[in-house]
């Protein structure tokens, strides 16, 4: 009775030994499935894009490492630990083809975004290039148009410079046919002044109205001759207005000083209201008497007297004053 | 007449004992046929999606591993029928994680080649 009851012990005792071993020889299927998940669980990209599959893998872990902890059977073990292991492979394989489509979405979308940057640069480069070829257009255009008004403005300036020298042309004509015409009024004076005998001097031409042209001891010009020299002097002077005249009175030594002093004033006044009588300007005219001074003969013979009984006019030459006479 | 009794009803206790052990140890497994037709499924898929061309290694094993189901199961050993009809399936679906990620991958690739030899004839066409 006793040995089988000491038998029954001792089984149970090996057998409770036996199971409750401290430490189970580590099966390997499960180390490489507890290795995979470890590495899948913290790979950003099996989170990202596998969390589902992920989750059935861990489940799968879960299952085999219960059954290794509650010490059933290797064999079983060993297959709860091999699915586990193959999930978390699918996992990774999930995460990485989910991986690549979003690559391709994104590439696809560059590349649309590529084509959209070429056109866009194309449409730039079009752009700038017709707004400098209308930039050069217009900048041609402003050119040809500035040569077109420089052309204008140098045949302005040559029709200019023509007209000038015809201008200086006709001057020169005009200034030669002056000088002709001057010339010409010049011997015309000439001549006519030697109609009136007159004699060129330092103060001008003087010509003489003798005595007979007056009366004896009167101061009236007779008419006829004496108005003759007058009116012929007063046309000379209307054509040549530029010539002035000085009419100077003179008599012979008969009488006093004082009577023939104003003899000859009167007789130079009366030339000179002769004159003005004709139109010829007052401020052209001046007369004075001498007197029996300036004789130009001797004053003892009768002749000589005559000779210095006289009127002399004095036509200034160009616009001068004529200067008086010295003692 | 104690003794006997009390020897007997321990022989008794012991022998019902063994046998529930042993029956424990043979404990009556269903035959699993649904498994078995979900991993023909599966490996069937797997080769449908590329599996032979893009992840050959574990198209093969599934392979192996089905026809080992089969065998199992004509030899009532339905526990092992099981376990190689379910590695069987979890393989032939990592075939086909693998062939398409695969067929992913390269196709990522060949539209990043498209792209670059694109701005290449872009660039040779500005300049």
């Amino acid at each position: 009775m006793l040995n089988h009851r000491f038998l029954l012990l001792s089984l149970v005792t090996l057998a409770t030994l036996a199971a409750c071993s401290l430490t189970r020889p580590d099966n390997s299927v499960l180390e490489e499935a507890r290795g995979g998940y470890a590495a899948a669980q913290s790979d950003p990209q099996v989170a990202k894009f596998a969390a589902d599959e992920l989750n059935q893998a861990g489940a799968a872990l879960n299952k085999a490492n219960d059954a290794w902890s509650k010490r059933e059977d290797d064999a079983l073990v060993d297959q709860l630990a091999y699915v586990a292991k193959q999930r978390v492979a699918i996992a990774q394989e999930t995460a990485r083809q989910k991986a690549a489509d979003a690559t391709a979405v994104s590439v696809g979308a560059e590349r649309d975004k590529i084509r959209l940057d070429s056109r866009t640069a194309e449409a730039d480069t079009a752009q700038r290039n017709a707004a400098a070829a209308l930039l050069s257009a217009e900048a041609s255009q402003r050119q040809s148009a500035a040569s077109q008004r420089r052309a204008e403005a140098s045949q302005r300036e040559s029709e200019a410079s023509q007209r000038q020298s015809e201008a200086s042309q006709r001057q020169s004509e005009a200034s030669q046919r002056q000088a002709q015409d001057a010339e010409a009024r010049s011997r015309q004076l000439d001549a006519q002044l030697k109609e009136l005998d007159a004699k060129k001097t330092a103060r001008g031409l003087v010509i003489t109205l003798a005595d007979v042209l007056f009366d004896t001891d009167k101061a009236q010009l007779r008419s006829g001759d004496g108005m003759r020299g007058v009116q012929k002097l007063a046309d000379i002077l209307k054509q040549y207005p530029q010539h002035n005249v000085l009419i100077e009175g003179f008599t012979d030594s008969t009488g006093s000083s004082s009577h023939n002093q104003e003899l000859s004033d009167r007789r130079a006044n009366a030339v000179r209201t002769a004159l003005l009588d004709t139109g010829i300007g007052a401020d052209r005219i001046a007369s004075r008497g001498y007197g029996q001074t300036f004789p130009v003969a001797s004053n003892d013979t009768a002749a000589g007297r005559q000779l210095n009984r006289r009127v002399e006019i004095i036509v200034s030459d160009d616009g001068k004053i004529i200067a008086p006479r010295r003692e | 007449m104690k003794n006997v009794s009390k020897y007997q009803w321990f022989r008794e206790i012991s022998g019902i004992a063994f046998a529930a052990a042993v029956m424990a140890g043979c404990a009556s497994v269903p035959a699993p046929t649904e498994q078995i037709a979900v991993s023909t499924a599966a490996v069937a898929n797997a080769v449908g999606a590329g599996g032979p061309e893009f992840a050959p290694a574990e198209m093969r094993t599934a392979q192996e591993k089905l026809d080992g189901a089969n065998k199992a199961m004509a030899a009532k050993d339905y526990e092992r029928a099981r376990w190689l009809a379910e590695q069987a399936q979890v393989d032939a679906q990592l075939a086909v994680t693998k062939a398409r990620s695969a067929k992913a991958q390269k196709a990522a690739f060949a539209l990043q080649e498209d792209n670059r030899v694109l701005r290449e004839e872009l660039d040779r066409k500005r300049n």
